[in-house]
């Protein structure tokens, strides 16, 4: 019987230190501008949420507020006492102490000109701002204050290697142009042009009237084949046949072409001397 | 004769187990336990990585054997170190040698506690910035009746690798702030409301304050704090910090939380061990291989300007079925490098062939030896890193085109030259003298 009693005695006095749950009384929020003039001046309040607050780059918020117990309502001062900065965007956090005296008042300043390291890179959405009390008597509690606007910040140093950890832009090659063709009409004229000198030749040739008799004496015919067969061949590399092809084939007719070339000049020599006899 | 056989024995031994292995790593696990803990107060977690196929082997701390590393080898694939107040090791058990089994590939769980010893020193090195020594995490949310030592954390319903919608977990340890090395993996984070402190009355609510104002790196308060941090060294081991051994223990595991649920310890233990012990997010490259666009068979050097495909067959572990192709990486990319890369391009996984990876891209118009770049890296997940050496050529002497329309003019230049010395050649070996003989006969006349 005697534990029982104890524990219960036990449970009761916990349940009486956290009775006590922590609150905030006569809480204000005041915005001062840079040349000291108030921009804005409200008490906050606790179950509607304020609207948000905007700081310009010279500003100061200063927040005043007592930490009361809800059931005695006396001023105490809790051992948790966190003003906590929220982006929800970027998941950015911070946390910044706040003095309380042993009567509970408090008072807070947030000077843009010099915000505290605790305040966490901002971007354009707002900070929620909260209050965290917390004790070892009291329960605690978490009190939704409004929401801050203040000036965009530099963004958080990043690691040198962290652009690896995500996919990384993309990386085209800019190739050099391709290179252009005059207009074929124009290299058809050329062409053509560089054909007229066969149009004098096959006039002139008109009227010189040249014959070949001896082209069919197999002497000089010979020749004038091994001849073709080389302009054919070097027709044949350009088309396609490699270096390699070409020498191989090529000194076959060159030495082709040189014993009928003999032949053929020993033949016409034959040929004049015999004439002049 | 008899030697050999056992040899097979062994061998066949071997592979039966390797078939077999929970992790793509290995099964051995050395646990390093301090003597005023015995197996018997985590018996949860101990049976549970026993029931999975790992071999556990128990060591106190200052226990000469078995060592962490025999004969510059480690002697286990994983290592559990559970000896925060430990200040004294066997002469095997240092930082230094618990940096080199890391490098070579053994993963490990180490737990801290605030007091401050050669392990605690270490986390610091893993960009893991520790409040003093003998402040805990401390939080006074929500209203419960444990000290506020022992806290309740929520674990997040969506992550890389926790269990789903885990319950809540219970806590009791040290905070780390992260630095912004990317090889850390955040695995749970404080919670938003609590703190590290010393102190254990309200009175003392000025020292708190005064922590942030001392400067130097201030409050370790909030939920940009972790609690339970992995660290992947850039080889894919891995190290999982644990800002309190109790976490792991049978005691939390049974203790209800505030709302009278089961917690969610034993899971969430389970799921950090499958993590750290290289059962998740565990991938590899098969293969890799190039080719030209319509052909098959890589070759040995390409041309300039050339269409190119770039192929990886890729695979991922599975603790139940083994390594199996994996299709479901959305974000790699191939790097075509010659000093910088010329070509960065998305590798995408090719639809009805499962684990293959495809980019095809047109080479640049730069000849020089490149490199096919494999380089993929994301937190939680082990790298993967490949390179390819390819040569790239500028085109042959013949491999230029050949019937340019505007060269037509010289084409036929020189051909109609070749026509002419033939018909030339032609007419003055098989011509008429007439010449000569009108000479003669104006002689003869």
């Amino acid at each position: 019987m005697g534990p029982q009693i104890l524990l219960s005695v036990l449970f009761c006095l916990i349940a009486a230190v956290h009775a006590g749950q922590l609150s905030l009384q006569s809480p204000k929020l005041t915005v001062v501008g840079p040349d000291g003039g108030k921009l804005r001046s409200e008490p906050i309040s606790l179950q509607k949420r304020a609207d948000p607050v905007v700081l310009g780059a010279n500003d100061i918020l200063k927040l005043t507020f007592q930490v009361t117990d809800q059931t005695s309502d006396g001023g105490v001062q809790p051992h948790q006492t966190f003003l906590r900065f929220f982006d929800s965007t970027t998941g950015e956090e911070g946390i910044q102490p706040v003095k309380v005296t042993p009567s509970g008042k408090a008072k807070f300043e947030l000077n843009m000109a010099k915000p505290p390291s605790s305040l966490p890179p901002s971007g354009t959405a707002p900070l929620r701002v909260s209050l965290l009390l917390g004790s070892f008597v009291h329960g605690p509690a978490a009190l939704d204050l409004f929401d801050l606007h203040v000036p965009p910040s530099a963004s958080a140093p990043v690691h040198p290697d962290e652009s690896f950890y995500h996919p990384r832009p993309e990386i085209a090659h800019t190739f050099r142009p391709e290179p252009k063709l005059p207009p074929r009409f124009v290299s058809a004229f050329f062409a053509a042009l560089v054909l007229a000198p066969w149009v004098v030749l096959f006039g002139l040739w008109g009227a010189v009237k040249p014959s070949v008799p001896h082209l069919f004496s197999p002497s000089i015919l010979s020749f004038v084949l091994s001849l073709a067969l080389i302009e054919g061949l070097l027709l044949w590399y350009w088309v396609e046949l490699r270096l390699g092809h070409i020498l191989l084939y090529g000194s076959g007719a060159a030495a082709l072409a040189l014993l009928t070339g003999k032949q053929a000049l020993v033949g016409i020599a034959a040929r004049r001397t015999g004439s002049s006899k | 004769m008899l030697p050999s056989l056992g040899a097979v024995c062994l061998s066949l031994f071997s592979l039966f187990s390797a078939i077999r292995a929970r992790s793509s790593t290995g099964d051995s696990v050395l646990v390093l336990l301090q003597p005023n803990l015995s197996r018997d107060n985590f018996t949860i977690f101990f049976d549970n990585l026993e029931k999975q196929g790992y071999d556990l082997t128990f060591r106190a701390p200052k226990a000469e054997t078995p060592r962490i590393i025999e004969d510059d080898v480690p002697g286990f694939n994983h290592i559990i170190l559970f000896a925060p107040d430990s200040k004294n090791f066997a002469q095997d058990v240092t930082p230094q040698s618990l940096v080199t089994a890391l490098n070579a590939g053994t993963n490990l769980i180490v737990a801290l506690s605030p007091k401050q010893t050669p392990i605690f020193t270490l986390a610091s090195e893993f960009s893991l910035i520790l409040p003093p020594p003998g402040t805990p995490l401390i939080s006074h949310f929500p209203a419960r009746d444990t000290p506020p030592g022992v806290i309740p954390v929520s674990v997040p319903p969506v992550h890389p690798f926790l269990t789903p919608n885990t319950p809540p977990i219970w806590f009791s340890g040290i905070p780390f702030a992260h630095g912004n090395n990317p090889l850390l993996v955040p695995i749970l984070h404080a919670p938003a409301e609590s703190f590290a402190s010393d102190t254990d009355s309200d009175a003392s609510a000025d020292v708190v304050f005064d922590y942030a104002e001392r400067g130097g790196e201030g409050l370790w308060a909030g939920s940009s704090l972790g609690i339970v941090t992995g660290f992947q060294t850039r080889d894919s081991a891995r190290i999982t910090w644990v800002g309190g051994l109790e976490l792991f223990s049978d005691e939390y595991a049974n203790k209800p939380l505030p709302s009278g649920d089961k917690s969610g310890n034993a899971q969430f233990a389970r799921d950090v061990a499958a993590w750290t012990f290289h059962e998740k997010l565990v991938l590899r490259i098969d293969s890799t291989t190039h080719h030209l666009v319509n052909e098959t068979e890589p070759r040995e050097h390409y041309t300039i300007n050339e269409n190119i495909a770039f192929e990886a067959h890729i695979s991922r572990y599975d603790p139940e079925s083994g390594w199996a192709p994996y299709s479901g990486l959305h974000d790699l990319q191939v790097d075509f490098t010659m000093l910088d890369p010329h070509i960065r391009t998305a590798l995408l996984p090719v639809s009805d062939e499962p684990g293959l990876y495809r980019a095809s891209f047109r080479l640049p118009d730069r000849h020089g030896v490149f490199k096919f770049v494999l380089d993929y890296r994301r937190r939680g997940w082990t790298s993967l890193q490949s390179s390819t050496t390819v040569p790239v050529v500028p085109p042959r002497h013949d491999g230029y085109p050949r019937f340019l329309s505007a060269a037509w003019p010289y084409y036929t230049g020189a051909i109609s030259t070749s026509v002419g010395f033939l018909l030339f050649a032609t007419l003055w070996l098989a011509g008429d003298d007439k010449g000569v003989k009108k000479g003669k006969s104006a002689k003869t006349e």
